[in-house]
């Protein structure tokens, strides 16, 4: 199942799955600034972060049949944010690539702090909205990109100059 | 992958390392000196079902090759999704396939020590180690427990197992070299009944 989340305005409601794929891909930096001193809220480690391999699956052409790509690394983690009844409070989840254990950390906190609904408008523009505009971005960049070196296959029609040459030599 | 509700579920323990090398260290200790109540200490978040004893154990034992299949008591509270999260293991449906299993107190909860996996000749170590939660080690009718491990004979006094519990373990301690092995657990204690040792239920003076 393809799910296009970089494209198309913003889903609403929000989705978690759909907050979740940004986050995963969103650039620290950006995580940083939008959580600003959230960053540094105190969290309850579910499971501190820890860095492994992910086989990546693909299908050719998006619906061919699957097979291994190859191995990532990644960095995952969940956590709860602390003062808050283990109950109420909700759980914060994140698979980032690479292996910096704090951008999974921002990025499970992200994820927390946008399951309550009150946050949700604010981290939309602040965060959510910012990550969708520069996966756009990017994403043109490296369309533009590969656009350069594309190679248009199409048959010429052949002009008929002095016949058809092979079928008279037949 | 099936999606997994987190949001009742505990931490595991705080240094993974360290602390499942405690709680394994507990469990080496429990099954070279068969019958002694070794101390389980550890700080993970248990689950609410169970004994805190067990669920450290099988944190620090189980991973992600492992299956685990666990009592009808224990199959329908928060158990047998933190051992998933934290560990990775597989649940299965049938003891026979299980490599480790957890058994809650209770009456109808423990089945035959002979329907788990009892290994084979060849591999008599791919049985089932069954962790088995007691009321108590201390109050129950004395044994003297007598084998490879204990010096002379040792005492334990099991609270909580069901009363053919003693004909089971003679079947399986006969089965030598196959048959299960068992850590008696409490609230905080485990102690170990390698396939190897002798259960009497007279006390030796």
């Amino acid at each position: 199942m393809f799910h296009d989340v970089d494209s198309g305005p913003a889903p609403s409601p929000l989705k978690r799955a759909d907050w979740m794929a940004l986050l995963a891909r969103a650039p620290m930096h950006m995580l940083e600034h939008a959580l600003g001193a959230q960053a540094e809220a105190e969290v309850n480690w579910l499971r501190a972060p820890e860095i492994g391999l992910l086989m990546v699956q693909g299908r050719a052409g998006g619906t061919g049949e699957r097979f291994n790509l190859g191995e990532v690394t990644i960095t995952r983690c969940a956590l709860r944010l602390a003062g808050i009844a283990q109950a109420d409070a909700a759980v914060g989840v994140a698979y980032v690539l690479g292996r910096s254990r704090r951008h999974a950390r921002l990025a499970a906190l992200a994820d927390a702090l946008l399951q309550a609904p009150e946050n949700q408008p604010a981290l939309d523009a602040r965060l959510l909205a910012p990550v969708r505009r520069h996966l756009a971005t990017q994403r043109a960049q490296r369309h533009a990109r590969a656009q350069g070196t594309k190679v248009e296959f199409f048959t010429v029609a052949r002009e008929s100059g002095n016949g058809n040459d092979d079928e008279a030599d037949a | 992958m099936n999606t997994m509700d987190l949001s009742t579920l505990g931490a595991g323990f705080s240094d993974e390392s360290r602390g499942s090398q405690a709680v394994f260290r507990a469990a080496l200790q429990a099954l070279s000196h068969p019958g002694r109540p070794i101390e389980v200490v550890h700080d993970a978040e248990v689950p609410r079902q169970g004994h805190a004893a067990s669920a450290a154990v099988l944190l620090a034992l189980l991973d992600a090759d492992s299956r685990l299949w666990v009592s009808p008591a224990l199959a329908a509270g928060d158990a047998p999704a933190w051992l998933r999260f934290h560990t990775g293991c597989a649940i299965v449906d049938d003891p026979r396939e299980a490599q480790f299993a957890w058994i809650a107190q209770g009456p109808a909860e423990l089945p035959p020590l002979q329907a788990f996996a009892q290994g084979s000749l060849s591999y008599p170590d791919t049985s089932t180690t069954c962790v088995i939660d007691v009321q108590a080690l201390d109050a129950g009718a004395a044994w003297t427990l007598t084998g490879p491990g204990i010096a002379d004979s040792t005492a334990l006094a099991p609270r909580g197992l069901p009363p053919d519990f003693h004909a089971q373990w003679h079947t399986n301690h006969a089965a030598f070299p196959c048959g299960v092995d068992v850590l008696l657990a409490s609230a905080r204690h485990l102690a170990g009944l390698p396939r190897t040792t002798r259960i009497d239920l007279s006390v030796k003076a």
